[in-house]
């Protein structure tokens, strides 16, 4: 039996609120630390506690951080999902179970089978909290039977409860109770080992959401309003967290505002509310929150007003699958609200990006005085994604053209708040409370001078120039990333946290003896180098994690007609984070149906 | 500012004239009762010596909330979306908690759609003035009833209004809100003096403003409405036809008072002044007058309570003493080596 080394897929089950979650992400963080390429996915219930999660860690020398193709090692600790789970696997992996679990068992001849008295061992430590203590068990059998090493593991569990003595004390003697009794019951009968890698850069874990968060105060945010919902919460309160060390003064007092609103409508209109003032006002919300807040878009479109939105989008349509990961905001965030409008979509596929777009939001906001969507998703936003470190803003705040001093007011001629004075579709704006210019802001129609108007003129000449504003940031905002052969046969546009498995498709793609080119876009409207990558491509495949390829229908309306026919759609969404061999064999069917 | 000798023109205590504090020409149906209302933020605003620019004009949608276009014109103003006008007025008084916010909106707006941001607005007690344009009707979608109509109430097209009305003052007592009255818009002096309170009140102040719609709610008087129009020689079925009417009278109710008024239509509204001796500190006092106006089918005007003593939302929030607009944006930005450290944490 030859060993199989850092390319392997542990699959836990588990219920949820039963603390496996602190346990899972040890055993993440333990790996991480010994340089092995690894990737996590929570597949969590909508729920508080009892329902089944599971938790997939995929090992990974190639750097593969989708979920992979199949369990190579299944942990059963709930009886729920137990014979489902069980039932699933290919012959040849690796079962270890709870071996306390009433009316369970492991019958199967074909898997290799690692019983575990997991609830007894956890009972000899603190009867009172078992149930928690099982969890970190099944990590240390883990550890002994992979090979994690020890300090590693002991570290993960202190930075896990950040060094509070008693909790780090308790996890460390369970782990002990695990590797020994893996040790004196257990012989290795498996192929699966770790061995430690060196990292040519330090890198730490950190979700997409906390990222974000961090990127919204260093572009200054003022305010915050919020109305809970899964899986946007935690990018709200990574703000929140961070504002008594980064946004307060000796005093304690702070420089941002935080209001947790009634409703998504009211988070959205005092965003509004905020960039009309002259400050930076965000929301931060998933599509369900996104729908409600239509009517403010069209508004913040409208009337002028920057303002940002972080959509971490989940599965739709209505309620869908709340815990579950999709692409399928795309359309929705890039012509919300009704009547004719266009947004522009800021889409992080790395959380250094979800840093980065966390403060250029603002200054995309102010400089082309218009609403701007962070597009991120459950899995970027709420797993773990490994990072090298945050870059600090290379510019200063970028406040738009407001006009803010009285002897620059008198220059303009002739000033109104909607007067394309320099001809780039971004009218100058004077702020409430300095006396210049003052307007009623209207979601009505209004001529340059912001005063109401039905003219059929006006109203053209406003909308003409709303959409050559719009249309000028295509080259402004995040270029697309290319990855290219020099071939350029089949070219891959895709976007998002689909980056996480893209590589991992295209050697599949490529093992077929084509050769693929990748092209990632961060932005839209679409900046013009995706024409260009189009353009140079023989095929060109969109693909996206939704059902109806909503990137691809918006670049289909874009393109030129003679590029039209070049590009197909490869859409899929079953709620799970993409795993790269469905994408590629969809790839692969849609190419050979563009052959025929 | 006028080009006439000081001397001719009256100034306010910061030297401006009232005409600093005036907008554009009204659009609203002639008679109206909402223009009233604005003439009396003109005079409050100018008699209190506020500087106009340092007012924001806020409103939701309908006819109520057209009407910041008629005063204030040195003032920005943010004509918003139906019933949201309190989020809006929310996020900029974050931004700049040194303005006066002048919220106006109607029976519509605050009863209906925008209850929700009305009631979370008082909860968090928002500093602003918060004016219900209350006429118990939809008038720019043409005379369908808002929740605020009385039962029995009867539209031009003879329907009878039979659910129960919402009382947005009972509303706002219950809610904790620490300034709420209610008045008419014909009782300039009444509203002004109110407002011209509300102005200077740290928290939030609603002023319910019963302001009769001239053209759409026509009550179980409403024959002689029409009677009226026929006597003036107008086609009746002409649909879109709105009757010029003049504004309705100024009346004053003394203390403890009450009076019958007549409106456009004929029919007639029973305002009852608070007495003197109602003490505005006492929530179950005001709510107690406000039940009992409603049971003998009055409605009680003046300031029905108020409480000082609570803290507005800007204390809440914990902010630097400056208004956010005004924090430079090297100290919004946090330094290069804030992030430093935190990256080398991260890596620990």
């Amino acid at each position: 039996m030859s060993a199989i080394v850092n390319d392997f897929t542990i699959n836990i089950a588990t219920a949820n609120g039963t603390g496996s979650q602190s346990a899972n992400l040890i055993l993440l963080q333990s790996l991480f630390d010994m340089g092995v390429p690894v990737s996590g996915k929570n597949l969590f219930p909508s729920n508080i506690s009892g329902l089944p999660t599971w938790y997939i860690v995929r090992l990974s020398d190639k750097g593969y951080q989708a979920p992979g193709d199949r369990t190579h090692i299944q942990v059963l600790v709930n009886p729920a999902t137990w014979d489902e789970d069980l039932e699933a696997l290919e012959p040849g992996s690796v079962v270890i179970w709870n071996s306390d679990t009433k009316g369970k068992t492991v019958e199967r001849e074909d898997v290799v089978s690692y019983p575990v008295p997991m609830s007894s061992l956890a009972r000899k430590i603190n009867p009172k909290i078992a149930k928690l203590v099982t969890n970190i068990v099944y990590v240390g059998v883990l550890a002994e039977l992979l090979g994690i090493d020890q300090a590693c593991l002991e570290s993960a569990v202190a930075k896990q409860f950040k060094g509070k003595a008693s909790a780090v004390e308790l996890n460390i003697t369970a782990l002990g109770l695990g590797r020994d009794y893996c040790k004196e019951n257990l012989p290795k009968a498996d192929p699966f080992t770790v061995e430690a890698r060196d990292v040519a850069k330090a890198q730490f874990f950190i979700e997409g959401n906390e990222a974000a968060a961090l990127g919204a105060h260093y572009g200054g945010v003022q305010l915050l309003s919020w109305y809970p919902i899964t899986p946007s919460s935690s990018l709200a309160e990574g703000i929140i967290s961070y504002i008594p060390r980064l946004r307060t003064d000796d005093e304690g007092k702070a420089t941002m505002a935080v209001i947790q609103a009634e409703d998504e409508l009211a988070a959205a209109g005092m965003v509004l509310g905020a960039g009309w003032a002259g400050g930076r006002g965000m929301t931060a919300t998933s599509g369900p929150g996104i729908s409600l807040m239509q009517e403010f878009i069209g508004l913040a479109y409208f009337a002028e007003i920057p303002s940002v939105f972080w959509d971490v989008t989940r599965v739709g349509p209505s309620t869908g699958l709340p815990t579950r990961t999709q692409q399928s905001d795309i359309a929705m965030l890039y012509e919300g609200s009704h009547g004719d409008t266009q947004h522009i979509v800021l889409i992080p596929g790395t959380v250094e990006e979800c840093f980065e777009y966390g403060w250029r939001a603002f200054d995309y906001a102010e400089r082309f005085q218009t609403p701007v969507f962070g597009m991120s998703d459950l899995d970027l936003g709420m797993n773990r994604w490994a990072c090298e470190g945050f870059t600090y803003p290379d510019q200063p705040m970028d406040r738009g053209k407001v006009v803010r001093e009285q002897d620059v007011f008198e220059a303009f001629e002739t000033f109104g708040r909607y007067l394309d004075v320099d001809g780039d579709g971004i009218p100058y704006r004077t702020l409430p409370g300095s006396g210049m210019a003052p307007i009623l802001y209207r979601g009505t129609g209004h001529n340059p001078m912001g005063v109401y108007s039905e003219k059929p003129a006006d109203y053209y000449n406003l909308m003409e120039r709303l959409k050559m504003k719009i249309e000028s940031a295509r080259d402004a905002l995040p270029a697309p990333i290319l990855r290219e052969e020099t071939e350029c046969e089949v070219g891959i546009i895709f976007l998002g946290s689909m980056e996480n498995s893209i590589q991992e498709i295209d050697d599949i793609l490529e093992d077929t003896g084509m050769k693929v080119s990748q092209c990632r876009v961060r932005a839209l409207p679409f900046h013009s180098e995706v024409e260009a990558f189009v353009r140079r491509h023989e095929v060109v495949i969109v693909l996206e994690i939704n059902r109806d390829g909503q990137l691809y229908g918006i670049l289909r309306r874009e393109l030129p007609n003679d590029l039209v026919t070049k590009v197909h759609s490869v859409a899929y969404s079953d709620g799970m984070p993409p795993r790269a061999r469905i994408y590629a064999e969809r790839i692969l069917q849609t190419l050979e149906e563009v052959k025929q | 500012m006028s080009d006439k000798p000081a001397s001719a023109i009256k100034l306010n205590v910061i030297n401006e004239p009232k005409d600093s504090y005036t907008g554009g020409p009204s659009s609203l149906c002639p008679g109206c009762g909402h223009d009233q209302i604005s003439s009396v933020i003109i005079s409050a605003a100018w008699e209190n010596g506020i500087e106009p620019h340092r007012i924001a004009k806020m409103s939701g949608i309908g006819c109520s909330s057209k009407t910041p276009a008629y005063y204030l014109g040195q003032s920005h103003g943010f004509n918003t979306v139906h019933g949201r006008m309190p989020s809006v007025t929310t996020g900029a008084y974050a931004i700049n908690k040194d303005l006066l916010y002048l919220g106006v909106s109607g029976d519509g707006d605050s009863a209906s759609i925008g209850i929700g941001q009305l009631i979370h607005a008082i909860r968090r007690n928002m500093d602003m003035v918060y004016i219900v344009e209350n006429n118990g009707v939809y008038g720019l979608t043409k005379g369908q009833y808002s929740a605020t109509a009385d039962v029995g109430s009867k539209k031009k097209k003879g329907a009878v209004n039979e659910t129960q009305p919402i009382d947005l003052c009972a509303l706002a007592i219950n809610l904790g809100c620490t300034f709420v009255a209610r008045s008419f818009s014909g009782s300039k002096k009444q509203l002004t003096s109110l407002l011209k309170a509300a102005m200077s009140h740290k928290g939030f102040a609603l002023i319910d403003v019963i302001s009769p719609c001239v053209t759409f709610n026509n009550n179980d008087e409403s024959m002689r409405s029409y009677s009226y129009v026929k006597e003036n020689e107008v086609t009746l079925h002409m649909a879109d036809y709105i009757p010029h009417f003049n504004p309705v009278e100024e009346v004053e109710v003394p203390e403890g008072h009450f009076k019958d008024i007549t409106l456009h239509d004929g029919s007639t509204i029973r305002l009852e002044t608070i007495s003197e001796e109602h003490d505005p500190g006492d929530a179950m006092a005001a709510l107690t007058a406000l039940h009992e106006a409603e049971t003998n089918a009055k409605h009680v005007t003046g300031l029905l309570y108020f409480d000082a003593t609570k803290p507005s939302l800007a204390e809440d929030l914990g902010l630097v003493d400056e208004a956010l607009l005004d924090v430079p944006d090297e100290t919004l930005r946090p330094s290069q080596a804030s992030l430093d450290a935190l990256n080398a944490e991260f890596l620990a």
